[in-house]
């Protein structure tokens, strides 16, 4: 886990894929941008493969990683 | 320790007198807050404000803070703005569209149905177990919407809406209907006033159900011309060819100011630089009369659903609402209404009327609110409060009937006054 790494939830558009503190990697696919929560679709889910394919609400903090271009501004280093 | 403000005197609707301790007392307004403003239907907002699934507007039922919004679904929820978990604001802008409700304190997250949806940590901290159905927002018991207009309780025995507002209801209709007579129609146009007075809520609530005395006071804005067509008296022609009636429903706290119109009453023209305006007010009056028949004599002119919800019936046509923020603070919002289909042109000079007749920046609110404030401060010291306030004006006598429900007064009395004030005693004299 990037401890050092924050991203900022609030930019991130429907469609941008990241990755989750368990290793899992999803899409969002609303973002609601009140900076704690985005809905995301499951694609990988190696530690519950149940969930993939499933939205659900993520966390801002389980967000470790913006795959793809970040988007701009949105994201700074601690 | 409960307050019996008969027991004590405080309240006497058969001489004709009230203490000024209710205007002013701490304890009392706390008591309110518990006995009136936890129990009543308030008025919330308009349908108008939020038509679109997440829509959202920011209100408030007495010192509560409320989120009046749409669900996925359309359909229309009042919840407590407060987080289960600490009690934060989960909703901190006046309007807007979300698809949840985050608390920016620890992150619990409601869905626009209130259900609660987000937990940070649920898994790892609350070890899965914390049961998220019950911990969704507080929502009022009982929410109505009648004629656009969004009511709720927070008392789940309160009786139905239309129940408790009773034959105030024909009053009511008159700021709600389109102006052609079709019941309903109306919408908000531009945003809500929001001010802050120093004085008690129920100054400004007691003036609109019914006090006709006060007209000295606003004939400073006859006088610069504040009228429809930006000239003459604020009020209309109509009222040369109408009796001025006072209706009172003391068991239910209502009070409203209307004109019932002589049976053969001519259109009298009121907005006579605007030929597109004046257009559509006669073309209403026409439809209107067709439509209603007897029923359109009654125009409305102001009053006040128990106990803080107050409107303005003619133009420019607004609802008020007193909201309790202490024994001398009022935080008043005013929305201003138009007919939903009313020509561009029409709703804008009303918009302009409404400007300068009402609000904060309005030539009569300001006249109305000087009054307030400053019997607020001169009723506050320990000499004043011992001299009650006067309400004899129509005691016994000026009582009518125009065969229309309540308590009919002619001309200009008290009645609508003290009918509120005995409702206002009752409740506070409840048992919880």
């Amino acid at each position: 886990m990037l401890l050092s790494r924050i991203v900022n939830v609030r930019v991130l558009a429907p469609g941008t894929q990241v990755t989750l503190a368990d290793g899992s990697r999803a899409e969002i696919v609303s973002n609601p941008a009140d900076g704690i929560w985005v809905f995301a679709r499951y694609l990988t889910s190696p530690a519950d493969t149940s969930r993939e394919g499933t939205e659900e609400l993520i966390f801002a903090p389980d967000i470790v990683e913006v795959l793809g271009d970040e988007p701009r501004g949105g994201i700074r280093h601690a | 320790m409960a307050i019996t403000p008969r027991m004590k005197g405080l309240v006497d609707v058969e001489r004709g007198q009230i203490s000024r301790e209710i205007f002013v007392n701490e304890d009392i307004y706390r008591e309110e807050q518990e006995r009136i403003f936890a129990r009543a239907w308030l008025f919330v907002g308009h349908e108008s404000q939020i038509p679109n699934p997440g829509d959202y507007v920011a209100s408030c039922m007495g010192e509560e803070s409320v989120i009046l919004c749409r669900d996925g679904q359309a359909g229309i929820h009042v919840f407590l703005n407060s987080c289960r978990h600490r009690g934060m604001k989960v909703c901190r802008y006046d309007e807007g569209n979300t698809q949840i409700f985050t608390c920016p304190y620890h992150g619990w997250s409601y869905a626009t149905d209130g259900r609660l949806v987000g937990v940070p940590m649920f898994k790892e901290s609350y070890d899965g177990r914390l049961d998220r159905s019950r911990w969704g927002l507080v929502e009022v018991a009982q929410l109505t919407n009648y004629k656009g207009t969004i009511w709720a309780t927070w008392e789940p025995s309160a009786p139905p809406f239309l129940e408790a507002l009773g034959d105030m209801k024909l009053h009511l209709d008159t700021v709600l209907d389109s102006r052609d007579g079709r019941e309903g129609g109306s919408e908000v146009i531009g945003g809500v006033q929001k001010w802050i007075m120093p004085c008690n809520w129920k100054f400004a609530a007691e003036n609109f159900a019914g006090d006709a005395y006060h007209n000295i006071s606003h004939r400073s804005v006859d006088i610069v011309g504040i009228g429809p067509s930006g000239r003459g008296r604020r009020d209309t022609d109509e009222r040369a060819f109408a009796t001025r009636i006072g209706a009172s429903f003391p068991a239910l706290g209502h009070g409203a100011i209307s004109f019932l119109q002589a049976e053969d009453a001519p259109y009298t023209a009121s907005y006579r630089d605007s030929p597109i305006v004046e257009a559509y007010f006669k073309h209403c009056d026409e439809e209107r009369r067709r439509r209603m028949g007897a029923g359109a004599r009654l125009l409305g002119l102001v009053g006040t659903v128990f106990p803080n919800m107050s409107y303005l019936a003619r133009q420019p046509r607004s609802i008020a609402v007193w909201h309790p923020r202490g024994a001398l603070r009022t935080e008043a919002w005013r929305w201003f209404l138009v007919d939903r289909d009313a020509p561009s042109e029409v709703k804008d000079v009303l918009r302009h009327y409404a400007m300068r007749y009402s609000g904060p920046g309005g030539l009569t609110e300001q006249d109305d609110m000087e009054n307030w404030n400053y019997a607020s401060v001169a009723s506050r010291g320990t000499i004043a409060r011992r001299h009650p306030y006067n309400y004899e004006m129509g005691l016994g006598t000026r009582s009518a009937d125009h065969g229309l429900p309540g308590v009919i007064t002619d001309g200009v009395a008290e009645q609508n006054q003290r009918g509120f004030y005995q409702r206002w005693a009752e409740l506070m004299e409840a048992c919880s």
